[in-house]
């Protein structure tokens, strides 16, 4: 008899290639561990991400979703970040509207460098949604 | 259901090819490519292969029946080839397609949403009366449609002072899903009745008797759709058009008449569906001037797309057209009753100011008449 595994949360991390993808990476080359319940979604900027995607991650069957792209500042289109964190907190009331909770989508800056905040990013978040439980899911919902 | 059975079902085949359907299309004014008669006429021919060209872009609006000779339910035979296209082909989504998100996120059993969360104060909410006002997707509007209109939750705020004025404390649905509606006429089954029985059971375990909305499209799914999958639902449903124009010509509203002079854009659902033309107007006589366009009541024209499907320069140019019709009335005001209409015509006149020679402000019917009631309250309570 298999042992039945612990509920895992399933997680997006939408990371912009400039810079928290590059962080990611840094992550891995560093043989840094972080939880393999993340699915990393590499996009060219984090303002490619609106609230319809975020919803539908949701609804296809995640427990928590992570935008993740640069710093105010070193956005690699000058200001892709800054509308990204003002549609962010459109996303947040809508989570709350929904019932779903703004805590399960969180919206980071982490850079090329930062390859052990990357790590710990996704550890806090991963913990965190393991002390909520997993999201009601559609009937049928992946 | 499969084609051919659409098309007799919903008696495509008394069709005398007249073309007054299409004369009477917003879609079609939009596209060359979609012309509800070609669309009939092909169908019966086994002709133009599976797929209809710009099939998304029908609003449902029902002009085509309303104008039809035959009897061709076309709106619905438009929803069941939508119920087979479905399978292989995504509608253009417009805002993101959050609102279509909302729809289907809402409609999961185990999610409690929180749409309640715009009651101010000074609003009378009864939660054990008979009574329940419905509010809708006005609260996600709110945050998805702000930049278009920052005024939207003033919607179900004046809809619960005005029932608060005749006496009504309604209550409110604290976990309300959506209705449905826009599900249905996409041809999403399963959803809809998802949602159907959902909204239902909820109302019928708290005992709701009477079930009042400020959407049309709201009042034409409990009143009309509903009852196609719950059967008879048990529950009174009431526009608030209704209400207002009862309460009025009870004398139970004292509203002073003023100046402005209005004019009023039908929405669909509530003219061509639920078949509500005059209460409306009842009402906005009461507050000052009426003047009706040329394409009013049931004739009337949609504000160009529904469903959240399908927005682009087309239907812009619909409602730009519009917007310069409610003009040329002479109009300060152009009132709706429909949250949709409100924000589709709101988007034309901000962002297509330019192409219009006259400008008219958009309100809703039941804010407008909330304002007033405030006013006149204000006013009695210096004198």
């Amino acid at each position: 008899m298999t042992e039945v595994e612990p509920w895992q949360p399933r997680v997006v991390a939408f990371c912009c290639n400039w810079c928290a993808y590059a962080g990611a990476d840094l992550a891995g080359v560093s043989r840094r561990q972080y939880s393999p319940s993340v699915r990393i979604v590499r996009v060219m900027c984090s303002s490619r991400i609106d609230a319809g995607l975020i919803l539908q991650c949701f609804e296809k069957g995640a427990d928590g979703v992570m935008v993740l792209g640069c710093h105010p500042g070193d956005c690699h289109y000058i200001s892709g970040n800054q509308r990204e964190e003002v549609r962010i907190q459109e996303v947040w009331e809508l989570l709350d509207l929904l019932g779903i909770g703004r805590d399960r989508l969180v919206l980071r800056w982490i850079s090329a460098a930062e390859g052990e905040l990357f790590g710990s990013t996704v550890d806090t978040f991963v913990a965190l949604l393991q002390s909520k439980g997993p999201l009601g899911r559609l009937p049928d919902g992946a | 259901m499969e084609r051919d059975d659409i098309f007799r079902r919903f008696h495509a085949e008394a069709c005398i090819g007249c073309g007054r359907c299409t004369y009477a299309c917003v879609a079609a004014q939009r596209y060359d490519s979609f012309s509800p008669r070609k669309v009939v006429e092909q169908g019966l021919n086994g002709q133009g292969g599976e797929r209809v060209p710009q099939l998304w872009s029908c609003t449902s609006c029902g002009a085509c029946s309303q104008v039809c000779n035959a009897g061709v339910d076309f709106p619905r035979l438009v929803r069941g080839l939508r119920s087979l296209a479905r399978r292989d082909e995504v509608p253009m989504a417009a805002h993101h397609g959050v609102l279509n998100a909302v729809g289907r996120l809402t409609s999961s059993p185990s999610l409690r949403p929180r749409s309640a969360s715009w009651v101010t104060p000074d609003l009378q909410i009864d939660p054990r009366s008979r009574s329940m006002l419905f509010v809708g997707c006005v609260p996600y509007f709110d945050v998805a449609l702000r930049y278009i209109r920052n005024d939207l939750l003033e919607l179900p705020r004046s809809a619960v002072r005005l029932l608060n004025a005749l006496g009504v404390r309604p209550r409110l649905d604290p976990s309300e899903r959506c209705c449905g509606h826009d599900a249905y006429w996409a041809g999403d089954d399963a959803l809809f009745e998802r949602l159907a029985r959902e909204n239902w059971q909820a109302a019928r375990d708290a005992g709701v008797e009477e079930i009042v909305t400020f959407c049309p499209e709201c009042a034409s799914a409990w009143r009309d759709l509903y009852p196609q999958v719950v059967g008879d639902t048990g529950i009174r449903v009431r526009t608030m058009a209704e209400v207002l124009a009862e309460g009025i010509a009870a004398g139970k509203l004292e509203l002073g008449a003023g100046e402005d002079v209005v004019t009023y854009q039908d929405p669909c659902r509530l003219s061509k569906c639920v078949g509500i033309v005059e209460q409306p107007r009842e009402v906005l006589r009461s507050l000052g001037e009426l003047r009706d366009m040329p394409r009013s009541g049931p004739m009337s024209v949609c504000c160009g797309t529904s469903g959240w499907v399908d927005c682009d320069h087309t239907a812009k140019k619909v409602q730009v057209e519009r917007l310069q019709e409610a003009a040329a009335t002479g109009a300060d005001v152009l009132v709706t009753a429909c949250p949709k209409c409100l924000v589709h015509l709101s988007c034309a006149d901000r962002h297509h100011a330019s192409e219009l020679s006259s400008r008219v402000r958009i309100e809703d019917m039941c804010v407008r008449t909330a304002r007033r009631l405030d006013r006149e309250r204000s006013s009695s309570d210096e004198s």
